[in-house]
């Protein structure tokens, strides 16, 4: 249990109280709230403590002693009624004030505080203790003060803090939830607030900061339409890109496919082993040249693709979702392979985590090497492609007398 | 600050309440132990610094209380003298009196100066209840509390100090302190009246401290008030028996009682006898007597002739006379000893039986002066000077 009480309420008991040429008693007025803490940790899944705060608001000084009871101790409702009239429900407490004694509640006291228990209602009535010790030659006092709560059998005594008492350049000055009941505060407020709040009640600061958010929003917005229109066109130049490539690389073949049988027609004549390794170097050299030129391709726009740097072309037939731009436009850190990242990896890949986990690896800018790593595997293909018609026509040779080896060398053929 | 005299005290209290504290601080007496008397320390004044002159109007009260002492603090307010005080029961926190059962704190009335002593005394008769209820932690101990509460004679007269429960070891002590009902009224009054101080009532006290809830260590102590103590020899008056381990308190208490009061009837018995002796010697030997103490009847000077041969006879009665035997010392009146005082000889043992009555006593005493005067006369020749 914690419990707080104002600065100004603390020195205004204090005030009353030792101006007071005798003891000084009177009640205390707040409220009791319940906190809730939920707390999360890696061991447990959570675990909610319950704390009850006791504010204590303003007090209601007693102009004299014995105002509210008799002389055994018995509290007299009617008086009681007279003294707190309608703020007898904001009663969490009451408060004495003695000097020269100890911090121990007093024989009168308890009687008291148990009859104001049944009395106001309030199981858990507070007694706050102030008491005020002087040296004897006067030259040291000390304001001492307990809050007590004699309802409970153990931890009886409760600290009381008193906000924004103590050191506030270190620590932070604390607002209180302490409702203002001032009228005059109301009446000031009320006549200049129209210079901070609008008429709905909200300042005006507020909604013109959310006019800029809204307008940067509309322009984020639009260049989402740009890029998307960009990348559209992009894709068909690459496509037409792929399309001319691959008729290079026919002609290419085919060129080389008659070439090559030129060649056999005059090599049967003329044997010569030259042509062949020119033919293998042919393809390599085509092929570096090709490989050159896809590097240069997805390098132009890395920023914007990080999710969608797979080279294979349906990526970008699927649109852009319009309604979570935060997925794209607020890049939000996240860890390498971290499971939390938004891969909107809509149609790729088998749906599994593999191809998900692949995706998000290139997405931390691994794209250009795998990028050339795809595109280079495909090229692979069509050179084993090319090295395959090599061997067949080589099979189509062997049964003739003076085969040519591929090694070049001339043999002189078995058995001869 | 702490020792301060009752009249130091009296003089820093406010005014107004004065007359109240006058009452606990001269007169204030509750309780059994009576030799105790209120005390008051720490004065403190409840009312600003600015306000002038004596106004302490809050202050610790000790009471002694079953041998310990209570340390109340009562705490009036100066400017308001009429409202009755409020209290702070010291170490006993749990300690919380039924106002309605306190009749002077319901009809307070500061202008009676015995008020504040009157609803001390019913605050420790509240005390006292308590005390009691706390036995209940005990049931060896409550026993012998029932018990003596049955006797009437010291059921009404006892105060209980049920100690603290060590929370450790849970145990649980506890004091027992008894008045007993021995009659001193008849005890000589020259016994009583050598003490400087106003002995109050003559009271013996037992106090039975029990250490342990099972009453394995238990230590009496007998308290006599100064007179009585005095009276009755001493402080070798306040052995008693050491307590019987299994007793109880019920077969203990009349057991010391009775050995208190026959003592108390032996020192008594004591006076008479010594004065029968007196008064037999009177009349045997008549002109003898030189002097005699008349009031306690402890010394007798003679004054004797033998063969022309004066010499004083001083004898000396002890106070448990006639179990103890009296000293005569000799005393030559014609020679010195080298100190210049007379010469003198004590005789301790000589014939003597406490049975015989007094005339009987002066008889034989009479025998044994003539049987031993001669020898006297030689020693007072041979080693005195004349």
């Amino acid at each position: 249990m914690a419990a707080s009480i104002s600065g100004y309420t603390f020195s205004s008991v204090c005030y009353h109280s030792a101006n007071s040429n005798s003891d000084h008693e009177g009640f205390l007025l707040g409220e009791v709230r319940q906190e809730e803490t939920l707390s999360i940790s890696d061991s447990h899944i959570g675990s909610s403590e319950f704390l009850s705060v006791i504010e204590v608001h303003n007090h209601e000084p007693c102009a004299q002693l014995f105002s509210f009871y008799d002389y055994a101790g018995n509290v007299n409702e009617e008086n009681l009624n007279r003294i707190l009239k309608d703020r007898r429900k904001n009663v969490i407490g009451w408060y004495r004030f003695r000097r020269n004694t100890q911090q121990q509640m007093s024989f009168r006291e308890q009687v008291i505080h148990k009859q104001l228990t049944n009395i106001l209602g309030i199981p858990d009535l507070v007694f706050l203790l102030f008491s005020f010790i002087s040296t004897a030659n006067s030259s040291t006092h000390a304001l001492e003060y307990v809050l007590f709560r004699p309802n409970r059998k153990y931890n009886q005594k409760i600290s009381l803090s008193i906000p924004n008492l103590g050191n506030t350049s270190q620590q932070e000055y604390k607002v209180s939830s302490v409702p203002n009941t001032s009228k005059n505060y109301a009446s000031v407020i009320k006549e200049h607030g129209t210079d901070f709040f609008d008429k709905d009640g909200v300042m005006k600061d507020i909604r013109a900061i959310f006019q800029v958010y809204s307008a940067l929003q509309e322009r984020v917005q639009a260049v989402c339409g740009e890029v998307d229109q960009s990348e559209r066109v992009r894709e068909k130049i690459q496509e037409e890109v792929n399309k001319l490539k691959e008729e290079i690389a026919l002609r290419k073949h085919n060129s080389a496919e008659e070439e090559r049988r030129l060649q056999e027609a005059t090599a049967v004549t003329l044997p010569d082993n030259s042509a062949l390794p020119d033919n293998s170097a042919l393809p390599d050299s085509s092929h570096s040249s090709l490989t050159r030129v896809v590097l240069s391709g997805p390098s132009v726009e890395p920023s914007l693709e990080r999710a969608e740097n797979s080279s294979s072309p349906p990526i970008y037939s699927t649109t852009l979702p319009p309604d979570s731009p935060s997925a794209i436009l607020l890049p939000r850190p996240q860890a390498v392979g971290s499971p939390g990242h938004p891969s909107p990896s809509v149609g790729l890949g088998n749906g599994d985590g593999s191809s998900s986990d692949s995706l998000n690896r290139q997405a931390t800018g691994q794209e250009d090497e795998d990028n050339s790593d795809e595109d280079s595997s495909e090229y692979e293909n069509l050179v084993s492609e090319q090295l395959q018609p090599p061997s067949l026509s080589e099979a189509v040779t062997l049964g003739r007398p003076a085969t040519v080896w591929p090694d070049g060398d001339a043999h002189s053929p078995p058995g001869s | 600050m702490n020792s301060l005299s009752p009249e130091a005290a009296l003089s820093r209290i406010s005014p107004e309440l004065r007359p109240l504290l006058c009452t606990v601080v001269r007169n204030g007496r509750v309780g059994l132990d009576s030799s105790g008397c209120l005390r008051i320390t720490d004065l403190k004044t409840g009312c600003t610094s600015l306000m002038p002159g004596p106004c302490c109007d809050r202050f610790k009260l000790h009471i002694p209380y079953a041998g310990e002492t209570l340390k109340w603090d009562i705490i009036f307010n100066a400017s308001d003298p009429e409202l009755p005080p409020d209290f702070i029961f010291g170490e006993d926190a749990d300690f919380l009196p039924e106002p309605s059962e306190l009749p002077h704190l319901v009809s307070w009335d500061a202008g009676k100066p015995e008020c504040l002593l009157q609803l001390v005394k019913e605050l420790l008769q509240q005390y006292h209840q308590y005390q009691c209820q706390r036995l209940r932690d005990s049931s060896r101990l409550l026993f012998e509390y029932d018990s003596l509460l049955d006797d009437p004679n010291y059921g009404r007269s006892m105060e209980i100090y049920a100690g603290r429960k060590n929370t450790w070891t849970g145990e649980f002590s506890a004091r027992f302190l008894l008045k007993l009902p021995v009659d001193f009224s008849n005890i000589p009054i020259y016994l009583l009246k050598d003490t400087a101080l106003d002995p109050g009532e003559d009271v013996a006290l037992l106090s039975v401290s029990f250490e342990d809830a099972e009453a394995t260590q238990v230590f009496p102590k007998l308290y006599l008030s100064p007179s009585i103590e005095h009276a009755l020899g001493g402080s070798s008056a306040l052995h008693i028996p050491a307590f019987p381990g299994g007793g109880c308190l019920i077969d203990y208490v009349p057991q010391v009682c009775q050995l208190l009061t026959n003592k108390v009837q032996y020192v008594i018995q004591g006076y008479h006898k010594r004065r029968e002796y007196i008064a037999a010697f009177l009349s045997h030997f008549g002109m003898g007597v030189v002097e005699y103490d008349a009031v306690g009847f402890t010394k007798l000077t003679l004054l004797l002739m033998w063969k022309d041969f004066c010499f004083l006879v001083h004898v000396d009665l002890p106070l448990y006379f006639p179990r103890d035997q009296p000293t005569l010392t000799f005393q030559s009146i014609y020679h010195f000893t080298s100190s210049g005082q007379l010469y003198s000889q004590v005789q301790k043992s000589y014939p003597y039986s406490p049975r015989w009555d007094g005339n009987e006593m002066a008889k034989r005493a009479k025998a044994y002066f003539k049987s031993f005067i001669p020898q006297f006369q030689e020693g007072a020749f041979a080693n005195g000077k004349l």
